[in-house]
This record gives C-alpha cells, sequence and structure tokens, in this order.
C-alpha cells in the first residue's frame, strides 16, 4: 500500500473512534480520554525516542503506533491503572512495531499485541467490567462497581441480563468503547461506503462467527438465534472486526486472501472463546493469523486453484519447468551475491587496513573470467 | 586510558577480544550461551545468585579437569567425556549446595543440572588445541566472571519488573511488567540486553579505533 493511503487510513482510523470516546466519555466519566490521552502521548514518545537513536527525522504522517494506542486502549476496561497502559503501549511500539523495521512492515496487528500482552501482565485488572455510570476515581480508577462481563458469564454458560435494546447502545457493564454496536456498525458502513476498508474481511468473519455460533452454541436452554445474537453482540466481535481485521500493514492484499484471513480469524477466534482461558480470544488468533498472511495470499491466489480441475499431471510438468528456470536464476543469484560479498569484503579492508583495494579493478577481473569461462564453454 | 594502550588494543584486538569476557565477549550477551537457564529459572535475584554459585563451582573444575586428561582424546570422545565429566562434578556440587542453601536450591526444578550440558560449560569439547591448566584455570574464571554479571543482571532486572521487589526487598508497589516472571518476559529482557550490550562494545570497539589512528597520524607526523 502506498504511502499516502497508508496515511489515510490511519487519519480515519483515528477520526473513526472520537465518536467512541465520546461515547465511553459519556458513560463511564472523563478518565476515559484521559487513558487514551495517555496512550497516544506514550505512543508518540516512543516514536520520537526511536527516531532520536536512529538519527532520522521523525515522520510525523506515521500515526500507527497512535492510531493502534487508541484502539487497543477502548477495548480496556476503564479502571485499568496508567501504568498498564504506559508500559504495554511502550512495550508494543518499541518492539511489535520498530524492532520488525517500523511503519508499514511489522507483521502482527499492534492493538491485537497490546490486548494480548495487557491480558498475560494483568488479566485480573483487564478482565473486568465497570457498571455505565458509575463513580470512578479520575486518577486511581477505584471503583465499587465492578462486574463479570458479558463474554465471562457466557463462557461460565450463564445469559447476560441485559435487553438487546441496552446491548446495542453499549448500557451494560464493558469495557471503554468497543461496546457501543450501533455506534461501530454505523463507522462501519460508512467507512466502507467511503472505500476505506473493504467489506471482504470482516463481513467473512462475521458470518463465520454467527455460523459457529449456531452451530455450537454455548448457550443452553434458548434457540440458536439468540445464542449467534449473545456471540456477535459480546466479546467485542464487531469492534475487531472493524477496526482490526483491515489493518493495510498486517492483512492479506488480495480479496481472496482477505476471505481467507476473516475466516480463519474467526474460526480460532471462537475456538479460544469456546475452549481458552481468555476473553479477548479474536486478538490472540489474530496474531496467530498475522504471522501467516503473506503465505494466505500467495496459497489462495496461486493457479492450482483453477487448475485443479484440469490434468494434474501436465499441471506438475509444467511445475517442474518452472522450478528448473527458477533454480537456474537462482544459480545466478547466488553468484552475483558471492561476488557482491567478496566487494564488500574488499571494500571493509580498505577502511580498517593498510592494503588497498580498487573495486573496479576486482569487477574487471571478475568479468575477464566470466569471459574466459564463457569462452571455453563455446569452445566445447 | 593512555595513547600507547589504545594503539596497543587496536593492534591486538581480537587477543582483547578473548581475554576479556565479562564485557567485550561476554558469554551470555555477546556469544548466547546458558540461555536456557536464564531464561526459565532466573526469575528473582535470589535464583539468579544459586545459578551463578552452581556456575562458579562447575565450570572451572570442568575444564581443569577435562584439559589434564582429553589431551590426547580426538573430537568424537571429547564430546561424551566433557559431560560426563561434569556430571560427577555436579553431583558434589549439588550436593554441597543442598547443605549449605537447604530447600532453595530445588526451586531451580531440572534448571539446574541441566547446566551439566549447557554450552557454557561444555562447549569446549570442539577444540582441537591442547589446553594447559593455567589456561583453563584462567579462562574458566573469566567466563564464570562474565556469567555472573549477566546473571545477576538479568534476574534483578526480572524480579524488579515482575515483582517490584530486589532481593525480596519491595520497591514499588505494583509490578511494571508481570510478564517478565515468564519465559516470554524472560527472552524479551534478555534479548534487549543483548542489543544493549553489543552496541556499548561496538561504541568501545568504535572509540579504540578512532584513538589508535589519531595515535599512529600523530607519530607520523612526529617522524
Amino acid at each position: 500500500m502506498i504511502d499516502t493511503q497508508r496515511n489515510n487510513y490511519d487519519k480515519y482510523m483515528m477520526l473513526a473512534t472520537m465518536p467512541l470516546i465520546f461515547c465511553g466519555v459519556v458513560l463511564h466519566g472523563p478518565r476515559v480520554l484521559l487513558i487514551c490521552l495517555n496512550a497516544m502521548i506514550t505512543a508518540r514518545a516512543v516514536d520520537v525516542l526511536v527516531s532520536m537513536l536512529q538519527h532520522t527525522d521523525l515522520d510525523t504522517k506515521d500515526n500507527s503506533s497512535v492510531q493502534s494506542a487508541i484502539i487497543f486502549c477502548l477495548l480496556m476496561p476503564v479502571n485499568i491503572p496508567f501504568y498498564a497502559i504506559t508500559v504495554t503501549v511502550a512495550l508494543v511500539v518499541l518492539i511489535g512495531k520498530y524492532v520488525f523495521g517500523g511503519k508499514g512492515v511489522y507483521p502482527f496487528n499492534l492493538a491485537a499485541l497490546a490486548t494480548c500482552v495487557a491480558c498475560v501482565n494483568w488479566p485480573n485488572k483487564v478482565y473486568n467490567a465497570v457498571v455505565p455510570f458509575a463513580d470512578v476515581n479520575l486518577w486511581t480508577g477505584e471503583t465499587t462497581s465492578v462486574v463479570m462481563s458479558n463474554a465471562a458469564i457466557i463462557k461460565e454458560g450463564g445469559v447476560p441480563g441485559y435487553s438487546l435494546a441496552n446491548m446495542l447502545l453499549g448500557n451494560y457493564p464493558g469495557v471503554m468503547g468497543a461496546d457501543f454496536i450501533l455506534v461501530i456498525a454505523a463507522i462501519g458502513i460508512f467507512m466502507i461506503y467511503k472505500k476505506l476498508i473493504t467489506w471482504h474481511a470482516p463481513v467473512t468473519f462475521l458470518l463465520t462467527t454467527a455460523v459457529i455460533a449456531f452451530i455450537f452454541p454455548r448457550i443452553y436452554g434458548f434457540s440458536r438465534v439468540a445464542s449467534v445474537e449473545m456471540e456477535l453482540l459480546n466479546g467485542s466481535v464487531l469492534y475487531s472486526a472493524l477496526f482490526m481485521l483491515n489493518e493495510p500493514t498486517t492483512t492479506p492484499k488480495t480479496r481472496r486472501g482477505k476471505v481467507a484471513f476473516g475466516f480463519l480469524v474467526a474460526s480460532l477466534g471462537m475456538l479460544f472463546r469456546y475452549r481458552g482461558n481468555v476473553e479477548f480470544g479474536i486478538s490472540f488468533a489474530l496474531l496467530f493469523v498475522n504471522a501467516i498472511e503473506g503465505y494466505i495470499d500467495r496459497v489462495v491466489n496461486m493457479d492450482w486453484v483453477s487448475d485443479f480441475g484440469k490434468n494434474s499431471i501436465e499441471y506438475f510438468k509444467s511445475l517442474n519447468n518452472k522450478t528448473e528456470k527458477i533454480e537456474e536464476k537462482a544459480i545466478e543469484t547466488s553468484e552475483a551475491m558471492e561476488l557482491i560479498g567478496e566487494v564488500e569484503d574488499n571494500i571493509d579492508d580498505v577502511i580498517y587496513s593498510t592494503r588497498t583495494f580498487d573495486v573496479r579493478e576486482i569487477l574487471r577481473l571478475e568479468e575477464e573470467n566470466n569471459h574466459k569461462k564463457g569462452g571455453r564453454k563455446n569452445e566445447k | 586510558m593512555k595513547n600507547k594502550d589504545f594503539s596497543y588494543l587496536y593492534q591486538n584486538w581480537d587477543d582483547t577480544v578473548r581475554r576479556r569476557k565479562v564485557f567485550l565477549s561476554n558469554p551470555v550477551f555477546i556469544k548466547g550461551l546458558a540461555l536456557a537457564p536464564l531464561t526459565i529459572a532466573a526469575t528473582t535475584l535470589d535464583n539468579g545468585i544459586i545459578l551463578s554459585i552452581a556456575v562458579f563451582l562447575l565450570l572451572t573444575p570442568t575444564r581443569i579437569i577435562t584439559s589434564l586428561i582429553t589431551r590426547k582424546m580426538s573430537v568424537p570422545f571429547k564430546t561424551f567425556f566433557y559431560p560426563f565429566v561434569s556430571a560427577i562434578i555436579f553431583a558434589f556440587v549439588y550436593y554441597y549446595m543442598y547443605r549449605v542453601m537447604g530447600s532453595k536450591v530445588m526451586v531451580l526444578g531440572v534448571y539446574l543440572p541441566i547446566l551439566v550440558v549447557d554450552p557454557i560449560i561444555v562447549k569446549n569439547f570442539e577444540k582441537t588445541r591442547k589446553e594447559s591448566v593455567l589456561y583453563s584455570i584462567i579462562n574458566g574464571l573469566r567466563n564464570t566472571a562474565g556469567f555472573i554479571v549477566a546473571c545477576i543482571l538479568i534476574s534483578a532486572t526480572r524480579e524488579f519488573l515482575g515483582l517490584g521487589t530486589i532481593y525480596g526487598i519491595q520497591i514499588i508497589k505494583a509490578p511494571l511488567l508481570p510478564m517478565a516472571q515468564n519465559s516470554f518476559g524472560g527472552f524479551l529482557i534478555i534479548a534487549l540486553y543483548c542489543a544493549l550490550w553489543s552496541n556499548m562494545v561496538a561504541k568501545y570497539k568504535y572509540k579504540v579505533e578512532v584513538e589508535a589512528r589519531h595515535n599512529e597520524r600523530i607519530s607520523k607526523i612526529d617522524d
């Protein structure tokens, strides 16, 4: 994805989270804003620190760290301590982004990675649900209104006792910003209409989740449709589908790849939710599938998908021809790489010893040797 | 440092690196030895001290005995002999440590006996040249010192970040990074230390080169 498209994505994602932050402030108080600001400042501070260490100018258009920090924050409960957010965001931006190469090349979704890091480090603080309109201390986050989240209730085999209207509006104990289903759906429809994100991965993800919830309901004594409703409306499913499954750096680039990606994340995510000890199974599943994202693109777009119906022997023969050509190219490439390596070694010797080497002379001698070899072959 | 020292260091850089096992060729941060016990077992400073004592009592005696006995052995036989000697010495080391420290030693589980086959103890089996007893003592102590520095740093950092304490003394109420107590966090912390250490070594090497070249130019001008 080119830089401007990537920068636009980050910018619009940050704008898309503003309504959710506003809803969070209304339900849980101004601490939501403080936490988001804390995360944004930490992410930007790490960007500045890394640019100083690398002796490069800060890329002010790169908002991927800040955007990921906000998306992560909205998955957390309002009573999470400030230091947990700071440490998590700093660690994830430094190690999850810059250690893997920086902007545009990191392999793992930063928001999902941050969620997983927070879950592993502070499970008793992350797996909380604060009652809306409760009294939460602005600085310490202390509150007496902490209950089990809906996802935890479903995991225990129970049924959350909130009306559909409350669940769609997010008016139930939950996280800061990922529970406002109607608002998230409206944002998602707007982003798809404006072509800021594509529908392939989120729709596949939601459909697969619904099918699995329909076939294997966790809630007993209720209809399968009710099970689908509970699974889709709880556990930040819709939020993850729209805000985490469309990041251009960590998701497949082709349509088929995105469909396969959505299917895999949903399948693994439901497996983690059903059988795992974590509530944020989708974040863990997303990291797992991010690791094979490039392979997904290659596999689902290979010609064998359409050639499978044809004569397989002819197809494998053609593969052999292709591999021979690839081997020839590989040999040429490896010889070129050896030559480059020799030249680089000699360049190092020029700097660190009293011997001197002329790189052009070396390349000229190599060319002469190659011509001689070519001459001998012709003679044969 | 005197000008002559920089020139000497630069001219004998390989020897210098081989000798300075605490900083320039630290066995953990530069050579990557003994990572398994440090990642899994060195979660507190107490455990780090126990590991350090075990390596101190195990490494040098193993090298001395093996240097005496394996002078005329080929490498395949050395491969079996080194862990065999270290296992015998470990039996006495473990007994002594259990007498002195009690059940604390058992907290490390299998990662204390695993030192017997750890590369930091047995990696010399692959060397073909003979090693004198004096050289094996000096080198053994240097490697031990390098390991102890690394072990103390890693275990103290992991305890501080993971539990908020150092040697059981509470420093901060809420731990900053509880996953430092897991192997995942241990890997991250060791990796960060390795990066930092390599950077410091590279800067020191650059400084030595610059000073040595500066001295060379000055001596040429004087001539």
